[in-house]
């Protein structure tokens, strides 16, 4: 056996020696890392070119989501052009796959490879949470055309993460429980959120919202994020001694599944409410008729009566023959915003992009009014809507009600300490 | 009426589950093929059954293409792919695991990522009601369907030729290869019957639940669950391990729902720890 | 206690069972015989460490960290599979545990000290468990088995969001104040490849070793001579464990966040496919795999929308046709070239490719 000893011998000599070449090597450091921060971008950008790294799943159970932002985000230069008070816009697209671990390494190429100046997205909560941790630090503007996590811009708030074009999920829901249990009229609910941090978030805000106006939750049921099959769920909120369903989701697959389960048990359309992904677009041509009269709670609302909204509506529907949802929303609104505010300040980057965007008030933007509180969050409307049918044969949301200047600490003022917010989980409702 | 309800939601989850598991079952059973594709025919045969019964506004002839193509798709796996590897286990579980990926991202490619449901105007609507206990009609349809494929199925296995010649097979492949029967084509035949009934699974199945990206994983872990709790390779343990875990599923989501997940995974861990064999598979 | 669910079906392999890794014969003939492979580790190692001097930016070095962490994993699931024949879908978990582990102390506001003892306890515990509950399964039970207990782990990291903040997942994990640059990291990651890489292989050479290929070849007769099978599997299970927990440690260390996908099969089913494609057995083979895979994720998908296809399609062809990976074809193409020279003995010394002939090959329990 002494051969195997002198091998093993020799190996671990080999081993130990690089071993120790690693660390006297990392005594020096090489060429490149001088720059770990990548070059101050207004010093590469002055011929006037904004690098724009967008990432959304556009593989992966998220597919259809991030695809969705993408092509807002991409529909919005198509018409317009990619120049805006002189700077051109240049997006290079990266797919994360819905995985927080491609989300980081892309995020890495973007910024230390093709060194662009900001990051747009991703969209999963934990991708955001990923990419936001590693941007930051770096002064690199990260711009969220749809993630809904409260603590993006609550307890984990930094200077350089922005929401864009959508609202934390307490937010959004908030006003269905305003509007339930006052214009409404209901007095007992039952909600049913999925078992996960978005999920929580948006019962809690219309838990909130139902309770401070004089109504009561009898149960709250919460469904784990892989469920696939609804019948039970169904099942359990009609049995409820409730007048009013509240159901949240994330978008995709469950709010067909549940309707379907729900309207097959020949239950009335008119108990439920809602959230803005549940009653996304993606569902509405889903189902079909048989959702006609489908209230919902959200920022967007793509049957509104308005210039804007209408414009941007018709021209999607022109180019694919579908209506536009809330994922395709926030990539234009995104585009539009930052359009907008180049055509104001011309090339800007860093923390300037970042206080050039909260300071602005997006007037006549497809959401309406929006502007930005001092966390980077958006104050802008949000609706009460209806499923209907256009004259063009589609289904819309159109607003039944409307509450401007929503804002994420519910009108209730920010607390003394947002860091130490506690989040919402299924026995903290924030009641 | 809530508890009668869950009865037969868990049910009707387990007949769609019985759908998928015979077939993996009696894959394994004969072949020895953990088919981890089985979760993309259920997907392919799923968007197929779909988009055909909508244009041609009838379920059955969905029915018939979501066949035709996924038995399509394993004749070409099985005889041009499997047969290299034939009778080694880790290199065939691999190659379904490489199809799965092929064949995900071709839907994805196809069919987009939007969640995909049998249209309304295709599926047996509305609900019975009895004194005050509601339930809808698809529900029941689909745990006929799967009673009915069951039952031909057990028909089949015990009283024909060919089923014979299975379960012979399964029992000792090398004696009936010696009695001269061309083992190559039962075993092609059974992988096509077995992606058939994952298509019908599919189909069936979009009634309830979307069809979309990502499924094909989750239903095969349920799959997977329901034979090693009844015995890979046993279409009864398939029967009774489906309607068991549709039930454990149903009702633990209801009363217990926080160890919701738990609920399936634990038994099927126990199961592989204390008797491996599952509830009726055969001991070595 | 044979088990039951196993079927034996006798397969007769020649040269088999004992026959150690590693060749007898005279000390010159080792080397000379072995002197591409060792001329292969050194040109691998010398342009490891000089990586970041070669013009590299921080993107491609931090991207080559990746690479060598998944490479630790799928060294982990390597040693198990090449030299137990235990095809494993847990491991994914096992490092998210670890990686879960220091996340959790690091959120404590407890130092970078307690994160790796914190991290090396969960390790230690979720591999005792894996172990214990595989240890009397093998083939395709075993497999299922460590999928289950891995869904078991991802369900915990999804649900128990107190501990592990759901599927938001925890952020902001420290790393050592030393490590912070990107390339002082690399350099660790490199020698943690280095020692895990150096560390299985002397396993290998070991009795230990030995015993475990033994096991692999044929169980019934290992245990017919005597050995605790089950017990072996357990050690085997928790030395592959440990070098998944050290890959979990740096993969937090390295991208300072930790969620359930990490713990998820998806990924679990990725470090199969790296060691099939880099090779079973084989000591480069995982980082080949590795490479193969991470590249063909992170920087294909940059300009293929159809990445995931590929990916499927290469690891179809080479289960059928390079079974023995790109390692083990390399290797297998030498000795045969060796052979026609004649400078080999034929029915020569078991090496990588024989470990991949056997896992790969009716594997009789």
């Amino acid at each position: 056996m002494s051969m195997t000893m002198s091998r093993g011998g020799r190996w671990a000599a080999i081993a130990g020696l690089g071993v120790a070449a690693a660390l006297s090597l990392s005594a020096c450091a090489p060429p490149g890392s001088s720059t770990e921060e990548p070059t101050t971008p207004s010093e590469e950008n002055a011929t006037g070119t904004l690098k724009v790294g967008f990432l959304s799943p556009t593989s992966g159970n998220f597919a259809i989501a991030g695809q969705e932002m993408l092509d807002g985000w991409n529909l919005y230069w198509e018409e317009n052009g990619d120049e805006a008070g002189g700077v051109t816009v240049e997006t290079i697209a990266e797919d994360d796959a819905g995985n927080p671990e491609t989300a980081l390494t892309k995020a890495h190429k973007l910024v230390e490879q093709d060194g662009v100046d900001i990051v747009v997205g991703p969209l999963i909560a934990s991708t955001a949470s990923a990419v936001a941790q590693y941007t930051a630090p770096l002064g690199i503007p990260n711009l969220h055309p749809v993630a809904a996590s409260n603590d993006m811009t609550q307890q984990n708030w930094n200077e350089f993460t922005v929401r864009v074009g959508s609202m934390g999920g307490t937010q959004s829901t908030y006003p269905g429980g305003v509007w339930a249990a006052t214009e409404g009229g209901y007095k007992k609910a039952v909600t049913l959120c999925h078992d996960y941090s978005f999920g929580w978030e948006s019962c809690a805000g219309f838990v909130q919202g139902f309770v401070e106006n004089g109504g009561e939750i009898v149960q709250q049921i919460w469904a784990p994020n892989t469920t696939t099959d609804w019948a039970g769920y169904a099942s359990q909120v009609a049995a409820a001694d409730a007048d009013i369903i509240f159901v949240a989701t994330a978008g995709g697959a469950p709010g067909p599944g549940f309707l379907t389960s729900y309207l097959d048990l020949g239950q009335p359309i008119d108990k439920l409410m809602l959230n803005c992904c549940a009653a996304d677009q993606g569902t509405l041509r889903a189902m079909g008729d048989r959702i006609i009269g489908l209230k919902s709670v959200s920022y967007w609302a793509e049957g509104r009566d308005d210039p804007a909204t209408k414009e941007f509506v018709d021209s999607y529907i022109a180019k694919t023959g579908e209506v536009p949802g809330a994922y395709i929303a926030g990539g234009y609104m995104t585009a539009a915003l930052l359009a907008q505010v180049l055509d104001e300040k011309g090339l800007v980057t860093g923390s300037d992009l970042v206080d050039a965007i909260t300071s602005y008030t997006f007037e006549d933007s497809i959401f309406g009014k929006v502007s930005w509180d001092e966390y980077n969050n958006t104050i802008m409307p949000v609706f009460v809507r209806e499923v209907e049918k256009g004259e063009d044969g589609l289904l819309y949301n159109v607003p039944i009600a409307e509450y401007d200047d929503v804002d994420q600490w519910l009108g209730k003022g920010a607390p003394a300490d947002v860091t130490a917010i506690v989040p919402y989980d299924q026995t903290h409702q924030g009641l | 009426m809530l508890i009668a309800q869950q009865v037969i939601n868990g049910l009707a989850f387990g007949a769609t589950l019985f759908l998928l598991a015979s077939g993996l079952t009696l894959v394994f059973g004969l072949m020895r093929i953990v088919n981890m594709a089985h979760g993309a025919f259920y997907m392919l045969g799923g968007y197929i059954g779909i988009v055909v019964s909508a244009l041609s506004g009838n379920l059955l002839v969905g029915l018939i293409a979501a066949i035709a193509a996924v038995a399509v798709l394993a004749f070409i796996v099985e005889v041009g792919l499997l047969r290299f590897v034939r009778g080694q286990e880790l290199p065939e579980v691999l190659l379904t695991i490489g199809v799965t990926f092929v064949v995900a991202d071709i839907c994805l490619w196809i069919f987009g990522g939007d969640p995909q449901q049998l249209p309304a105007a295709v599926r047996p609507q509305g609900s019975f009601t009895i004194g005050d206990f509601t339930y809808p009609w698809y529900g029941i349809f689909v745990i006929g369907v799967a009673a009915v494929i069951g039952i031909a199925l057990a028909v089949v296995q015990t009283r024909t030729r060919v089923g014979a010649i299975v379960r012979a097979g399964v029992d000792d492949r090398e004696t009936i290869q010696a009695m001269g029967i061309n083992i190559r084509w039962v075993f092609t035949g059974m992988f096509v019957v077995g992606a058939a009934l994952a298509a019908i699974g599919g189909t069936i199945g979009a009634g309830r639940q979307p069809i979309l990206q990502g499924v094909q994983n989750e239903v095969l872990l349920y799959a997977l669950v329901v034979i090693i709790i009844g015995g890979l390779g046993s279409i009864a343990g398939a029967a009774v391990g489906s309607v068991v875990i549709g039930l454990i599923d149903v009702f633990a989501k209801t009363y217990i729902p926080e160890l919701s997940y738990f609920t399936v995974f634990l038994p099927m861990a126990l199961v592989l720890v204390i008797r491996p064999q599952g509830l009726f598979g055969k001991a070595a | 206690m044979s088990n039951p669910a196993t079927r034996v079906t006798p397969v007769v392999r020649p040269s088999t069972g004992l026959i150690p890794a590693g060749v007898p014969g005279s000390g010159g003939g080792f080397w000379r015989s072995r002197w591409m492979q060792v001329a292969g580790l050194a040109l691998v190692f010398v342009v490891g460490l000089l990586l970041p001097y070669l013009g590299t930016n921080s993107f491609t070095v931090s991207l080559t960290s990746t690479i060598l962490i998944a490479a630790i994993l799928a060294s982990s699931v390597n040693f198990l599979v090449g030299e137990g024949g235990m095809a494993s879908l847990g491991h994914g978990a096992i490092a998210g545990a670890a990686a879960y582990g220091a996340g959790w102390a690091s959120k404590q506001g407890w130092d970078v000290g307690m994160q790796v003892v914190v991290a090396l306890a969960v390790t230690l515990v979720v591999s005792f468990v894996y172990a214990v509950l595989s240890m009397r399964t093998s083939g395709i039970y075993f497999l299922m088995v460590t999928l289950a207990v891995g869904m078991l782990i991802f369900g915990l990291a999804s649900k128990y969001s107190t501990v592990t903040n759901g599927d938001t997942g925890i952020s902001n994990v420290a790393r050592p104040e030393f490590l912070s640059e990107y390339w002082t990291y690399y350099y660790f990651v490199f020698g943690a490849f280095v020692v895990a890489t150096a560390v299985l292989w002397v396993v290998r050479q070991s009795p230990f070793g030995a015993s475990l290929r033994g096991i692999r070849d044929s169980e019934s007769r290992m245990r017919s001579l005597g050995y605790s099978v089950a017990w072996y599997k357990v050690g085997a299970f928790m030395i592959s464990g440990v070098i998944a927990g050290l890959a979990g440690l740096l993969s937090v260390w390295h991208t300072h966040f930790v969620s359930p996908t990490s713990t998820g099969v998806e990924r679990s089913v990725l470090l199969i496919v790296m060691v099939i494609l880099g090779g079973i057995g084989t000591t480069m083979g995982p980082l080949i795999g590795a490479t193969v895979v991470i590249l063909i994720e992170n920087v294909l998908s940059s300009y293929v929308d159809r990445w995931q296809l590929i990916l499927g399609l290469v690891f179809i062809l080479v289960i059928l046709f390079a079974r023995a990976g790109v390692a083990g074809s390399i290797a297998k193409l030498v000795r045969r070239i060796r052979r026609r020279r004649g400078s080999a003995p034929p029915g020569g010394p078991s090496g990588p490719e024989d470990a991949a002939e056997a896992v790969l090959s009716n594997h009789p329990a």
